[in-house]
């Protein structure tokens, strides 16, 4: 047990008072084995969620960024369960959901739901857009055909597709339209809690922001609660309500939107700010970008003390040996360096 | 699809007259004598005379268009007349004739059908009911001892030929334990359960020889294509649907996997018709492969160019069979 | 006259047996079904259609002749009353005409009578030129066939046949039915499949489904002559596999009860036979597998001229060349390697029947390689730096050309490996038997053209007589581009002593006469050395150990008595 996500699940609960949790992450671990030579032998892991511990209020949006290949999309599966997880537990709407297996985990599946980066991908090329919507209302639900149609209909008039589109495959639509198709699906149960995968990374950019305002009336119609992950730092301003970060399989600062952007505390948050252009011509022109050295260390082999260190612009000797430890800084806003201490 | 299909057709006929040419100059030149298995005590100058008889003395592109002529005319009208019981003209038209038996090859391949069907249909589809689960387990399961287990085996599929399977099977189950014939009764019929049983066991043996080295090479298509699809994201999102994993792997995966195996199925039915040269020798199953070995052996130049080009159509034909059910199971596809 | 007697107590002999077997009061059909099992399939039932061993076989079943061989190869007359001589009158005495008399109430199997004008029309149905006959040259020098009356057929020669037992005796030329056949003469013969494949026919059976190249099923015949015959009341005789599968078939599986030409290795059919199941059973007819030595010039810088007589060959047309080839050669080693039952050393190209076998030249039987050694070294060939031998300038090089089967490959193996020990160098070639036997005019690797320095095939003749055979190696015989190399006389030899035999044998009918005659030209043949015949090859067969009545027959079909046949 890391002694980051026990503080950070106690001192989480005092500042969020008001609303309870939809989501609880305590711990979280997701380690993928290696297997090497002839006899294919166990020669090590993937660490690519490295015991992160988090809430989700319910009907807000966390927002959770990092650099690709920091574990942002592990946890996003791990969370509905589309990963047997290697230690840690996840508790959903009361459920707990980390050690369940089957047709128990089946039946919590309506709760929870995903929206996919690759909306061509993520579609079964051979079911109409109908029966791709329809499916889960066959497994879950015990609507008549008629009943299962007219459903269909509504979410297609809620995801803005045209009704008649539904005898018709995946490839025959756009980009945008295929993620709508695959948000429709996503609704289908009427879930509380998505998990939004980079459902933007994958379209053009003017198509983005038409699905953004889609996710965000949808929210604000349904209650949704949204994961929203992405690596698009400006579009995560505009839709979350807090903000988490990752680098290496860990978060290293989690705060409300607006205490993150305006008074990062971590010198990995206060790069990746840096990179943002400023919507403001006079602050754009001020903007000093803090370039990191070097690449992101090997999740399956990585440093020694706090994992940023190979890369902190602000390194000490101590960052290189000890882990820092994870501790609030009033507000709701978290981090885990050793220069604030 | 009407069109391209019908476009693909006209196409073929071009491609198969220039086949059957081919086939005829290729049989033509091929050193080859169809009095060559004579005894010896059958002296040149009769040779000389059967050969005369047999119509080798004409030039070559006579003989060509005279065998045009009596395959794309005379047999589809002998056809017609048969089926509907009609006569037309005079019903007095020269059929394309084997040499050694002396009777219309037609007739031998139709009289070969059954027997080439069953035994060598069978086996395809005992292989094919065999492979689908197999692949579609080992890939579920990779790298599990089934998996591993089921790679043996198909390696081995692969690489024992079949008169050697088979031989060993004869040697076993009809030397050694006297459980099945080893010689295949082609005039057996069928009329009550005791014949039927006696089917079944002379059977057996031939359709599973068969059946295993079709099964492993289809097993192998279906678990790559299996592999191929599970790594796709909508097997994550039917999951994230909340479906039942049998749906998940039957439904989605399978359902996707199996174009490209259904393609490989397509193509591979000639081959039915085509028979099973080796196999049908080793059990003596007379069916169309061994129909056409006697004919290549005897220099039975008109069964060995009717056979191979009914082969060549069943080729071409099932080319365009396998794209049009490609068209017809992946709505990516389009054609026209 | 000898042949009178000899034929005379065959046909006695046959009749007597049939009497016993009449007297047993057996009934016909009575041992059920019997399964035959020739691994060359059936192409056809009319044997003048097909000349294969297979197909006559499978047809003697249905159609017969008017008379056949009997194992030890004396004629037996079928559907003549008795064997035609010159003494009982029935050759006449210039040899030109021999008159056959059908046995009284002959039935076909559709219930006619069988008549002259069916033998009649036989001839006229193979003699047709349009009608590519298969065994047309049972019928050489026939000018005229005619019905005398019901059951009398008179056949003309156009010269002296001291041997006129060419045209409706052996399985080769059965009488088939006018009434069936009589619109398949000429260019129609091969459109009539039916009738090809179903002829009706006077023998112990008839056909009741035939599949081509597959299976031919059959039941006794109504109306066959005898009535307690045949013993069985049907037949399958299936097609297809290999020689191997078919002796298991009757030895090790026991599903087949009689398995024709098991031409496999010896050492296999001993350990299948030992299962108890069945016997390995041989006859020995005249098949010889032997080297024909070129002894003209096949070098390709001739042109036209190659393998011609027109230029003696180099060396082999050296005699002690021809004899060391020979004396190096391990007979009996060959026998034991290629075909064990199924073979035995021969030093005649004519080995059978017993009366035509020579004894003059058993010498060869041991292999002598210092005495070849010691001839060639005397004739001036004399070893060169590599071992193989020279003599101004020409090399002791041999191309030894034969068709591709296994044994012939092994055979060609050992005799290079003897040749090389007295100093002859051999180049090994095979060509496929479609090929080498084929009569193409286009390939130069028949067996005719002989575009080489020597060749091994096997050869026979049909029947028990010689004379046709022997006369392949007359002058006229010779293959040339002139004959469009038809002709058998492959070794080119031309002598006129052997061409004066081959004319007086043409004219004597003595049978004691004609056997000296055919020994004296074997010894011609043998003593130069022009042919070096290796192994007196056998029919292999296996019979299961439950059938009664087999009599394994090299001068006729194996079937040839199936009536008799039936279960123990």
């Amino acid at each position: 047990m890391s002694p980051v996500g026990g503080m950070q699940k106690t001192e989480g609960r005092d500042m969020l008072d008001d609303s309870a949790p939809l989501v609880k992450v305590e711990n979280l671990k997701m380690h993928f084995p290696i297997y090497r030579g002839i006899l294919s032998r166990r020669a090590g892991e993937v660490k690519a969620v490295d015991g992160i511990s988090f809430e989700i209020m319910e009907g807000e949006t966390l927002g959770l960024v990092g650099e690709s290949g920091c574990g942002k999309s592990t946890v996003g599966r791990a969370l509905l369960r589309l990963y047997d997880i290697t230690e840690g537990s996840i508790e959903v709407n009361g459920h707990d959901v980390s050690t369940i297996e089957g047709e128990e985990l089946r039946k919590l599946r309506p709760e929870m739901q995903m929206i996919f980066q690759d909306p061509q991908a993520s579609l079964n090329p051979r079911m109409t857009v109908g029966s791709i919507i329809a499916e889960p209302l066959d497994e879950h639900t015990e609507l008549s055909k008629s009943g299962k149609r007219a459903k269909v209909g509504e979410l297609m008039d809620a995801v803005g597709l045209a009704r008649h589109f539904a005898d018709r495959y995946p490839h025959e639509f756009s980009g945008g339209q295929r993620q709508r198709i695959g948000i429709a699906r996503a609704l289908a149960l009427n879930p509380k809690f998505i998990v939004c995968d980079e459902p933007i990374a994958a379209l053009d950019v003017s198509i983005q922001a038409q699905v953004v305002n889609l996710l965000e009336d949808l929210q604000a119609q349904m209650g949704l609660t949204y994961l929203f992950i992405s690596h698009d730092l400006s579009m995560i301003r505009h839709l979350a309500t807090r903000v988490a970060v990752m680098y290496l399989g860990r978060i290293v600062e989690l705060a409300p939107r607006d205490a993150l952007y305006d008074a990062p505390l971590h010198p990995y948050t206060e790069a990746l700010l840096s990179a943002v252009p400023h919507p403001d011509p006079s602050q754009e022109a001020t903007r000093e970008r803090i370039i990191l050295k070097g690449d992101v260390p090997s999740p399956s082999n990585p440093p020694k003390g706090c994992n940023f260190c190979t890369r902190c612009p602000k390194v000490m000797d101590i960052c290189r040996s000890e882990e820092p430890k994870w501790r609030n800084f009033g507000d709701g806003h978290f981090a885990a360096c050793h220069l604030l201490d | 699809m009407f069109n391209y299909t019908i476009r693909r057709l006209i196409f073929t006929i071009p491609t198969l007259l220039f086949i059957s040419f081919v086939i005829f100059f290729i049989l033509d030149t091929a050193p080859n004598d169809p009095t060559g298995n004579l005894p010896l005590t059958i002296p040149p100058e009769v040779r000389e005379k059967i050969r005369i008889s047999l119509g080798l003395d004409k030039p070559m592109f006579f003989r060509y268009l005279l065998w045009c002529q009596q395959f794309f005319v005379n047999e589809p009208l002998n056809m017609i007349e048969q089926w509907f019981n009609i006569t037309i003209g005079d019903g007095d038209r020269l059929r394309v004739q084997s040499w050694a038996t002396r009777s219309p090859v037609v007739d031998l391949v139709v009289e070969r059908m059954p027997q080439t069907l069953w035994v060598v249909g069978m086996s395809y589809v005992v292989g094919i009911i065999i492979a689908i689960p197999i692949g579609v387990i080992s890939a579920y399961k990779q790298y599990s001892w089934f998996d591993q287990i089921g790679t043996f085996i198909s390696m081995l599929g692969f690489s024992v030929p079949t008169f050697f399977t088979g031989l060993l099977m004869i040697v076993i189950f009809s030397v050694n334990l006297h459980w099945f014939p080893s010689i295949y009764d082609t005039t057996h019929k069928v009329t009550d359960w005791g014949s039927f049983v006696f089917q079944v066991k002379q059977m057996i043996m031939p359709v599973m020889v068969l059946a295993f080295f079709n099964a492993a090479q289809l097993s192998r298509f279906m678990r790559a294509s299996m592999l191929d699809n599970l790594q796709q994201d909508y097997v994550r999102t039917a999951r994230a649907k909340g479906l039942k994993e049998r749906v998940v792997v039957l439904t989605h995966v399978l359902r996707n996997s199996l174009i490209p195996v259904v393609t490989v199925i397509a193509l591979g039915v000639p081959q039915v018709f085509g028979g099973a040269i080796i196999t049908e020798q080793i059990f003596k199953v007379n069916g169309l492969g061994q129909l056409l070995i006697i004919g290549i052996q005897g220099a039975d130049i008109p069964l060995v160019q009717t056979l191979t080009f009914i082969f060549a159509v069943l080729i071409v034909l099932f080319n365009l069979i396998a794209d049009i059910l490609y068209g017809l199971l992946d709505p990516r596809i389009r054609y026209d | 006259m000898k042949i009178t007697n000899l034929l005379m107590t065959a046909a006695g002999a046959s009749l007597l047996a049939s009497t016993a077997m009449a007297g047993s009061h057996e009934a016909r059909g009575r041992d059920g079904h019997v399964n035959l099992i020739y691994w060359q399939a059936a192409s056809i039932m009319n044997p003048y259609l097909s000349g294969g061993t297979k197909d006559t076989n499978a047809a003697s079943m249905v159609v017969e002749p008017l008379a056949r061989y009997d194992e030890n190869g004396n004629m037996v007359a079928y559907l003549a009353e008795e064997i035609p001589t010159v003494a009982n009158g029935g050759v006449s005495e210039d040899l030109t005409t021999i008159t056959w008399k059908l046995k009284a109430g002959l039935k076909w199997s559709d219930g006619s009578a069988v008549t002259a004008s069916d033998v009649v029309f036989t001839g006229g149905y193979c003699m047709d030129p349009d009608g590519g006959c298969q065994q047309i040259g049972q019928f050489s020098d026939v000018t005229n066939i005619e019905a005398l009356d019901d059951v009398t057929v008179k056949i003309t020669f156009g010269v002296p046949k001291p041997f006129p037992y060419g045209p409706f005796v052996g399985q080769e030329t059965p009488i088939l039915q006018e009434a069936q056949f009589a619109d398949c003469t000429g260019v129609a013969a091969p459109t009539c499949t039916d009738a090809n494949f179903g002829p009706i026919g006077t023998g112990p059976f008839v056909v009741t489904d035939f599949r081509a190249n597959d299976t031919i099923s059959l039941e006794a015949n109504d109306n066959y002559r005898d009535a307690t015959k045949p013993a069985f009341a049907s037949v399958t005789f299936k097609g297809g596999g290999d020689a191997a599968a078919a002796a298991r078939s009757v030895l090790e599986t026991g599903e087949f009860d009689y398995a024709w030409n098991l031409q496999i290795a010896p050492e296999i059919l001993v350990q299948m036979e030992s299962k108890g199941m069945g016997t390995v059973l041989s006859s020995f007819g005249p098949l010889v597998e032997r080297i024909m030595v070129n002894m003209t010039d096949p070098s390709a810088s001739l042109g036209d001229e190659r393998s011609t007589v027109a230029h003696a060959h180099p060396f082999l047309s050296d005699i002690n060349v021809r004899k060391a080839l020979s004396l190096a050669i391990d007979r009996p080693l060959l026998v034991e390697v290629g075909y064990g039952k199924a073979g035995k050393p021969t030093c005649n190209v004519l080995p059978a029947p017993a009366i035509y076998n020579s004894t003059a030249n058993d010498a060869c039987q041991v292999q002598d390689i210092a005495a070849a050694n010691a001839l060639l070294d005397g004739a001036g060939w004399a070893r060169g730096s590599d071992g193989v031998r020279a003599k101004d300038g020409v090399r002791l090089s041999i191309l030894y050309q034969t068709s591709t089967n296994a044994v012939r490959q092994d055979f060609q193996a050992l005799i290079k490996q003897w040749w090389g020990e007295i100093g002859v160098e051999t180049e090994l070639k095979n060509i496929d038997g479609a090929v080498f036997f084929g009569g193409d005019q286009s390939s130069p690797d028949t067996f005719q053209k002989l575009f080489a320095d020597v060749e091994m095939y096997a050869n026979n003749f049909s029947g028990t007589d010689p004379e046709a055979y022997m006369g392949n190696w007359a002058c006229s015989n010779i293959p040339s581009p002139e004959n469009a190399w038809l002709g058998m006389n492959m070794p080119r030899h031309c002598s006129a002593e052997y061409d004066g035999l081959v004319a007086e044998m043409a004219e004597t009918a003595d049978i004691a006469t004609r056997a000296e005659l055919a020994m004296a030209m074997n010894d011609i043949l043998m003593q130069n050395y022009v042919i070096i015949p290796l192994v007196h090859r056998g029919n292999v067969s296996a019979s299961a150990n439950t059938l009664d009545g087999v009599a394994l027959n090299a001068w006729d079909s194996e079937l040839w008595n199936i009536a008799d046949w039936s279960r123990k």
